[in-house]
Parts: C-alpha cells; sequence; structure tokens
C-alpha cells in the first residue's frame, strides 16, 4: 500500500487521476502508468437529437495494457469459439458427422435428451398459442388446390372398406363401441369447410372437406372423465413395401373440440377415396398434415398421452400450427 | 500482433517513467454487442444447414418431374450440373444430393433438422434480443440509423470501391471518402438491414411454423406458401452479406477485427479534436 502511494507521488499530475472505469479491471498490470487515463470525448458538438450519433467514447492507454486487453479477449474469444465448434459439432446428426469424416458414434442420451428438450418446448410454445376459440382461415372454392396422395408407404387395398368399423375405447359408459359409415352419416349433422392443410414436409394444399364434427361424436359418445387424450388409429396403413403398418396418432381432445376439427367423409365434393382415407378420416387444421389420420378404425380415449407414430422417428408429438 | 509496435512503447518495467506514451483508444462495440455477433456465426450455420434439410423435403423451387429420373428439384438439377460441368466432380457418387451434402446436414433427415432448426431458431431469437439489448446500453443504436445524407454518401463510397482497382492497376493515390460517423453510408445500410433481415427471417419463420394461430402474420407475408419464399430468400440475404462482410473485415486490418473481439479500436477519427474546445 505504501509502495504504491510513494510510486504515485512519484509521477507526474496528469497520470496521477485515477478513477477512471478502467482503472479498477486492470488488475494484473501493477505498473501504475498501465492506468488508462479517460480524456473524454474526442468530439465536443453538443448532440442534438435523441437519434442523433454521439462521439464514441475515448480514453487514453498504454499499448502495453491495450495489449493485455487484446491478448486476454482474443484468447477467450478462440476458447469460445473452439467451444462453439466442438459444442456445435457434437449436436449434429451422425449422419452429417460421418460425412465430414468423424468415425466414432457421437451419438449419446444426453444428446437425445438435450435435443428432445428444444422440440418439448417448442411444443410447448404451439400449446400455449392454442386457442380453442380461434378459427382456421377458410377459403372459397375457387382458390382450392391439388392435393397429393401422401400415403406413407403404399395405398392400401380397397376391400377393407365394405367390413369398414370404427371402435371407440376408452368411454365413460366402459363398454366398447362400434360403428359403421351409416351411424355415423345418418345420426350427425354434416358440415363443411374448404381449409388448408400444412405438411411437416412444407407443402401445403387448400381443400374441401365435408363430415361430422369430432366434438359431436364426443358428445354423443363421453371418454372417460379423466381423458385427456385420444389415440386415433388406422389398421390398414401399409409401409412402404406393402405390409402392415398400423399408422396411430396422438390427438389432445382439446383440439378434438376445434369446431373446424372434422371426420370428414367427403372430399372436394364426393364420398373419400382410398387414396384420401376412405371411408372416414380426420381432418385437424390446426395440426400438421401428419395427424389428419385416413382411414381411422380406432379411437381410444386415455388420460395419459399415448404413444405417437412418428415421434419414434425423431418427429415433435403436439404438431400444434 | 503484440510485437508490432515499435519498442520504444513497450511497457517499461519500472512505473516511474513519466514519458510512457498512451495511445489514445476509442470504445467501438458493447460487450453484448460483441457476444451476440460472433454467437450469431454458429447459430446461422445451424439455421442455414438445418435449413436447407428441411428445404430438401419440398423445395420452394420445383418443375414437371423428369420423366428419365423423375427429379422436380431445381437444387437437385444444379447438383447435377455441377458434377458434369466441374472438373473434379465427374465421378461424384449421387450428383443430384451435391447440393444437399455441402449446404445442407444431408438429404433424407427432415425429423432430425426440424429439431436442430427449432434450437438455432429459439437461440436466434435470444441472441437478438441480447443485441438489442447491447445496442441500448452501449448507445450503438443511433450509429445505425439511415440519415438524410446516405444516398449521396452511398455513392461516394460506391465509386471508390470500383476505382480501388484500377488505382492499385496505375499506382495512383485513391483517397477513402472521409465521413464524420462511426459508420460509413454503406456500412450503415448494410448493419440497419441485417438486424431488419433478422426479424424478417423471425416473423416468416413463425408464420411458416404457426400458420393457424398466426395466420394474420402468413396474411402478411402473402400466405403460408408465399412466407416460405420469404424465409428463403432471407437465408440468401445473410449469406450475400456475410460474403462481403467477411472480405471487407480483413481487408480493412486487425484494428477492426479487433474492435468486435475486445471493444477498443485505436482508430480515433481527429475530425474534431480535443484542443477545439479546450
Amino acid at each position: 500500500m505504501s509502495d504504491d502511494k510513494k510510486s504515485d507521488s512519484l509521477q507526474p499530475e496528469e497520470t496521477r487521476s485515477t478513477g477512471s472505469p478502467l482503472s479498477a479491471k486492470c488488475g494484473p498490470r501493477t505498473d501504475g502508468a498501465a492506468l488508462p487515463v479517460a480524456v473524454g470525448f474526442l468530439s465536443m458538438k453538443k448532440p442534438q437529437g435523441f437519434f442523433e450519433e454521439r462521439s464514441l467514447p475515448t480514453i487514453e492507454m498504454t499499448p502495453g495494457h491495450l495489449r493485455y486487453l487484446s491478448r486476454r479477449d482474443v484468447l477467450l474469444f478462440g476458447a469460445g469459439a473452439v467451444a462453439a465448434l466442438a459444442g456445435g459439432g457434437f449436436l449434429l446428426p451422425q449422419d452429417t458427422l460421418s460425412r465430414l469424416g468423424v468415425r466414432r458414434n457421437m451419438d449419446s442420451r444426453g444428446k437425445e435428451w438435450f435435443l428432445n428438450k428444444a422440440l418439448r418446448i417448442d411444443d410447448d410454445v404451439a400449446e400455449a398459442l392454442y386457442s380453442g376459440n380461434r378459427r382456421v382461415p377458410t377459403y372459397t372454392k375457387s382458390q382450392i388446390t391439388p392435393l397429393k396422395n401422401n400415403y406413407n408407404g403404399a395405398t392400401p387395398d380397397p376391400g377393407y372398406i365394405s367390413g369398414w368399423n370404427l371402435t371407440l375405447d376408452g368411454l365413460a359408459s366402459g363398454l366398447g363401441i362400434s360403428l359403421d359409415i351409416r351411424n355415423l352419416t345418418t345420426r350427425f349433422s354434416v358440415h363443411e369447410q374448404i381449409t388448408r392443410l400444412v405438411c411437416v414436409e412444407g407443402w401445403s394444399a387448400i381443400a374441401w372437406w365435408a363430415g361430422l364434427r369430432f366434438d359431436d361424436l364426443l358428445r354423443a359418445y363421453p371418454p372417460m372423465s379423466q381423458a385427456k387424450w385420444a389415440r386415433v388409429e388406422s389398421s390398414v396403413n401399409l409401409d412402404a413395401s406393402g405390409n402392415p403398418d398400423p399408422y396411430f396418432m396422438s390427438l389432445d381432445l382439446g383440439t378434438a373440440r376445434h369446431p373446424q376439427t372434422l371426420l370428414a367423409t367427403h372430399f372436394n365434393g364426393q364420398p373419400l377415396t382410398v387414396d384420401h382415407g376412405a371411408p372416414l378420416r380426420l381432418v385437424v387444421p390446426v395440426k400438421l398434415g401428419l395427424k389428419n389420420v385416413k382411414a381411422i378404425t380406432k379411437i381410444t380415449y386415455s388420460s395419459e398421452e399415448p404413444r405417437d407414430y412418428w415421434a419414434q422417428y425423431g418427429y415433435s408429438r403436439y404438431d400444434g400450427i | 500482433m503484440s510485437h508490432s509496435t515499435p519498442p520504444a512503447s513497450e511497457p517499461n518495467s519500472t512505473s516511474t517513467m513519466p514519458e510512457q506514451p498512451g495511445v489514445l483508444v476509442v470504445k467501438k462495440h458493447h460487450l453484448l454487442v460483441r457476444w451476440s455477433h460472433w454467437l450469431n456465426v454458429p447459430i446461422l450455420l445451424g439455421l442455414i444447414l438445418s435449413g436447407t434439410s428441411i428445404y430438401w423435403a419440398s423445395p420452394v423451387y420445383q418443375h414437371k418431374p423428369d420423366p428419365n429420373t423423375a427429379n422436380f428439384d431445381v437444387a437437385a438439377d444444379i447438383g447435377t450440373w455441377l458434377c458434369a460441368h466441374l472438373p473434379g466432380l465427374h465421378h461424384y457418387s449421387s450428383p443430384p444430393d451435391w447440393i444437399y451434402n455441402h449446404m445442407s446436414l444431408g438429404p433424407g433427415m427432415l425429423a432430425l433438422a426440424l429439431r436442430l432448426h427449432w434450437l438455432c431458431a429459439y437461440s436466434f431469437m435470444l441472441n437478438g434480443m441480447v443485441y438489442i439489448a447491447g445496442l441500448v446500453m452501449g448507445g450503438g443504436w443511433r450509429s445505425l440509423l439511415p440519415r438524410r445524407t446516405d444516398l449521396f454518401d452511398a455513392l461516394r463510397m460506391l465509386r471508390y470501391y470500383l476505382g480501388v482497382p484500377f488505382a492499385k492497376l496505375i499506382h495512383r493515390e485513391w483517397l477513402h471518402p472521409r465521413f464524420n460517423s462511426k459508420y460509413n453510408a454503406l456500412q450503415r445500410a448494410a448493419y440497419f438491414s441485417v438486424p431488419v433481415a433478422g426479424f424478417l427471417s423471425v416473423t416468416t419463420g413463425w408464420a411458416i411454423h404457426k400458420p393457424m394461430q398466426l395466420h394474420w402474420l402468413a396474411a402478411l407475408f402473402g400466405g403460408f406458401d408465399a412466407a416460405r419464399v420469404w424465409h428463403f430468400w432471407l437465408m440468401w440475404l445473410f449469406i450475400f452479406f456475410v460474403v462481403p462482410h467477411v472480405i471487407l473485415v480483413f481487408a480493412d486490418g486487425w484494428d477492426t477485427l479487433r474492435s468486435m473481439i475486445v471493444g477498443w479500436s485505436t482508430r480515433v477519427k481527429r475530425t474534431e479534436p480535443i484542443a477545439n474546445e479546450r
């Protein structure tokens, strides 16, 4: 302390002024002459308006101190760049890494957990954005666009249609119910809508649907009181090589009750074709296309979130759009 | 870098050297601006790579399927063309995938790409808020605002850039126009439009991501399909910005690069010396 004072007093007047904001930061430098000294603003013109550019704050420091700051920050920067490279590289898919020449398998449970966490956060955001009162835009018939058959795999053999039934499970009555297509089309009022179907792949199509409201089915056959989810399933779905590949989707009951969520029987004014999921398919415009299950054969209500076909391939589960 | 200064200004071990010459340094970038600036590098890289993998699943630019190859993707055509015409690429295993193998995570990985894209997109939005906080706290936002004289000054800068190679060729002196502001008009236009492009990328992204709950936002960009086109070209805007940005920083020298790492620059504008008012 006393040594400092002694050396201080040996300095000329101007370098002795302390209290500049930076002097506190340059700890490792002990030589007093290295203390930067604020000299104020170079441009003395008073700023005229709130939006007018101010002069940049100027201080005087020794070249040594500037070098010390530069060295310290460049080293920190380099460490950060290496960390970002390693962290970012670690998060890349294994296929991408092997293309870059990484032989080791970098997949780990921690990585999956972290990436799925990002997916969950996004699902939570989607759920927060959803409003049961908000209707999706509807279009006119002149705005209808072609809808491609994006059946996952192969289109099923139409033979299933003649013996088709819709099974309901997890009802308040505790019974399983089986309905044929005539039950569904005669008991419930028909609703029509021209809405946009948005695929996870990025394409979209405007299509004209008609059918019953999912909400009306829920009222006619109420699910058990603790039910929060519906598992919507099609047992006739095939995989790419034509083998049976049951398709199943989770749908929260909030979305199922949305007035524009239909169990459609008609597409563009005609009964559904096999391509589009005859005789009954889900049309849920507030969800991605992959939730719009074709050729539904079974709906099961549950309190726990059911499994979801695409979630096992790394897609999200809520899929609200 | 540390050896570039003449030995006369080397810091002396004795603290009693009164003649120690100081350098004037000017604080150019707030800590938060510097941090968010560099964080944008991995985040934007992740967004572009995963975004192009997402683009692969349903390309914005398509044509009728080719009768022979059934290909409909313009990006695949470009890959095929490159492999057919560039030396060294003639034996590339799958020419239609060339673009996706070099500008994305790879073809056929939509789910993984979406997951990474959301992670990077949320990071990008948080980082944007850090950047804005840094601009406000450091007052740097004022230097980015467009001015009335910008059009004329931008033309002066363009004239300078166009003349540089010619002047170098005939060994003539070619002076950089002088400006009394932190940035010249061209820099200001670029540094103002890039945050705007970032904001538009985020908003078009939300319009694509939530076209039903945020259908008004999608409508603002002309609907869901048009918002995808916007989003695609905004990516190119970043790429078109980054290339000259990096070239000019290295052309400008260490001081400019250092100011974005350390925050300080030794290039103090002496247009209005202190002595004037003292």
